[in-house]
């Protein structure tokens, strides 16, 4: 019983040495998908805008 | 008699105010025209107008005016599709940079550098799609 405090400490210690290594590449996915989700959005307005721009010459004055 | 020539006489005011409201109005989007015309007026990948260089105090005005009403247009719309007024308003700028800044013309990409429309078309943004 006395044996098993210090191995699961070190179970513990070994498993956070891991966490630490795969937070590195959370960024630059986080960024790259910002991206993706906008231009998915700008394809579903485009119609939209196209008609906003046509319909308001006075808005868009040329 | 007397109350229908005061009518006739605010009628006549009313005409005169409108007619006055319609010069200004020509007068304004001629200004911003011509600011387009020689560069120092563009469109923006925001979907907005800005100014390349200092505007005279009435250009600016008249450029205010036209954005306050694109976002009001541009909040509309995204209430609408329940979108940010922020991406109607980048789709738009979208829009106006493919299809209306003619050769000659200024335009401002969101690197934040004004440019001068060329023989080529504008390298629009890489969320513009294609």
């Amino acid at each position: 019983m006395k044996q098993a405090i210090p191995f699961s400490g070190f179970a513990a210690a070994a498993l956070l040495a891991g966490c630490v290594q795969i937070q590195a590449p959370d960024k630059p996915i986080e960024i790259n998908l910002n991206v993706n989700i906008k231009q998915e959005v700008v394809l579903t307005l485009k119609k939209d805008a196209e008609d906003l721009v046509n319909n308001n010459p006075e808005l868009f004055p040329q | 008699m007397t109350l229908s020539r005061r009518t006739l006489a605010l009628a006549g005011v009313a005409a005169l105010l409108v007619g006055a409201a319609g010069v200004a109005y020509a007068q304004s989007t001629g200004a911003v025209t011509a600011a387009l015309g020689s560069g120092a007026v563009g469109e923006q990948a925001d979907g907005y107008l800005g100014f390349r260089g200092t505007p005279s105090e009435a250009l600016r005005d008249e450029v205010d005016a036209i954005n306050i009403k694109r976002r009001e247009a541009y909040t509309k719309l995204a209430a609408q599709r329940g979108v940010t007024v922020k991406d109607v308003a980048a789709t738009v700028g979208c829009e106006t940079l493919q299809k209306r800044v003619a050769t000659g013309r200024s335009y401002l990409l969101p690197d934040g550098v004004w440019r001068t429309k060329g023989a080529d078309p504008i390298a629009l943004p890489a969320y513009c799609g294609s």
